[in-house]
């Protein structure tokens, strides 16, 4: 019975810091609802730890294609993210009409792009960590190009 | 202690430690200071139903990323100028002048169609336009015998001069962006440009805040 306690007490130990490490850059969250019959609705959360784990797990020379098409982008994206770690709350777009409202913000340390259209609702999140691990393994991929 | 106690103790324990996944970042990179500037860019459209665009950009962030962009005529945060003698006037000679002028009244036009003014004062150049274009006549006016309405724009731009120094800081037919940028964020709050017409209304300025008003 003891041993079977200290075991439940590791488990459940080793399941905390587990999830302590996968959550702790925060949540990529997508959310895709269409307003009309039949319209889908897509709602994605995915630990922010997972992309960089990810891009470690993909095929070389697949992220050496992907880095190559995005170089031109990558420098102004590690920029970016790098910069918007200093601003962790702003309003950075927002563009409204009676049709539609676009809004790019950080909030807390995450980017969001919200869209809200008559026909569709789109809510992306991204922590600014993740862009940043993004740009850096990328660039990493496909140095000097 | 018993083993009851002791499997609360390591429950309690496991649900801080997950509790403290979800608890934001540390404020570690909150140094959003005072003195952090923005450039606000507004524009309302009357037509389209009122159309609103909203742009804050932090000053300090267009500095990093503008020298990252090589794109066109843009490269390290300088803007080449094909051609800096648009027709026969060297634009680059003419702001040399302006700059090391003293303050006054350069450019005054007054007509029935357009009012001119550029002048410098204060360490700052203003460039005011307002014109006055005659819009449609309308079949009310026509029946009713009354003059046709009037369109009228107003742009009103304010530069400071140490802005225009950097910006003609770099070599021969190019602009320094970025060096204009610093200069813009050193000069404190600013209203830069304002135009207003009967259908937009854009304002942009430079201010402390990180959202428009």
């Amino acid at each position: 019975m003891l041993f079977l306690a200290k075991a439940a007490l590791g488990l459940g130990a080793t399941a905390a810091l587990a999830g302590v490490y996968v959550f702790h850059e925060g949540v990529i969250r997508v959310d895709v609802d269409e307003n009309c019959a039949n319209g889908s609705h897509v709602h994605v959360w995915v630990p922010a730890t997972a992309v960089p784990i990810g891009l470690r797990v993909v095929p070389f020379h697949n992220l050496q294609k992907a880095a190559a098409q995005a170089r031109p982008f990558l420098p102004a994206l590690r920029e970016m993210a790098k910069e918007l770690n200093k601003y962790p709350n702003a309003e950075l777009v927002d563009v409204r009409d009676p049709d539609q409202h676009v809004r790019v913000s950080v909030h807390d340390g995450k980017v969001y792009v919200d869209a809200v259209t008559d026909t569709e609702n789109v809510h992306v999140s991204v922590p600014v960590q993740t862009l940043e691990d993004v740009a850096d393994r990328l660039e990493d991929a496909a140095p000097g190009v | 202690m018993s083993l009851s106690s002791r499997g609360v103790l390591g429950l309690s324990a496991s649900l801080l430690l997950a509790g403290c996944a979800f608890l934001p970042l540390p404020a570690t990179a909150q140094t959003n200071s005072k003195s952090d500037q923005w450039i606000h860019v507004r524009v309302e459209n009357k037509d389209n139903n009122g159309e609103t665009v909203r742009v804050n950009v932090p000053i300090e962030m267009a500095e990093k990323i503008l020298p990252v962009i090589n794109h066109d005529n843009l490269h390290n945060g300088k803007i080449h100028i094909d051609n800096a003698h648009l027709d026969d006037v060297d634009c680059r000679a003419l702001l040399d002048a302006v700059r090391s002028a003293k303050d006054g009244e350069y450019v005054t036009v007054q007509s029935n169609e357009n009012n001119v003014r550029v002048a410098k004062s204060g360490g700052y150049l203003y460039i005011h336009v307002n014109e006055k274009q005659p819009g449609e006549r309308s079949a009310k006016h026509a029946e009713s015998g009354k003059t046709e309405t009037v369109k009228e724009s107003k742009v009103e731009i304010k530069v400071p001069m140490k802005v225009v120094d950097a910006l003609f800081s770099a070599g021969k037919d190019e602009l320094d962006i970025v060096a204009a940028l610093h200069a813009l964020s050193l000069n404190g709050d600013t209203e830069l440009v304002t135009v207003k017409d009967d259908q937009d209304t854009v304002h942009v300025w430079i201010d402390s805040k990180n959202i428009s008003d």
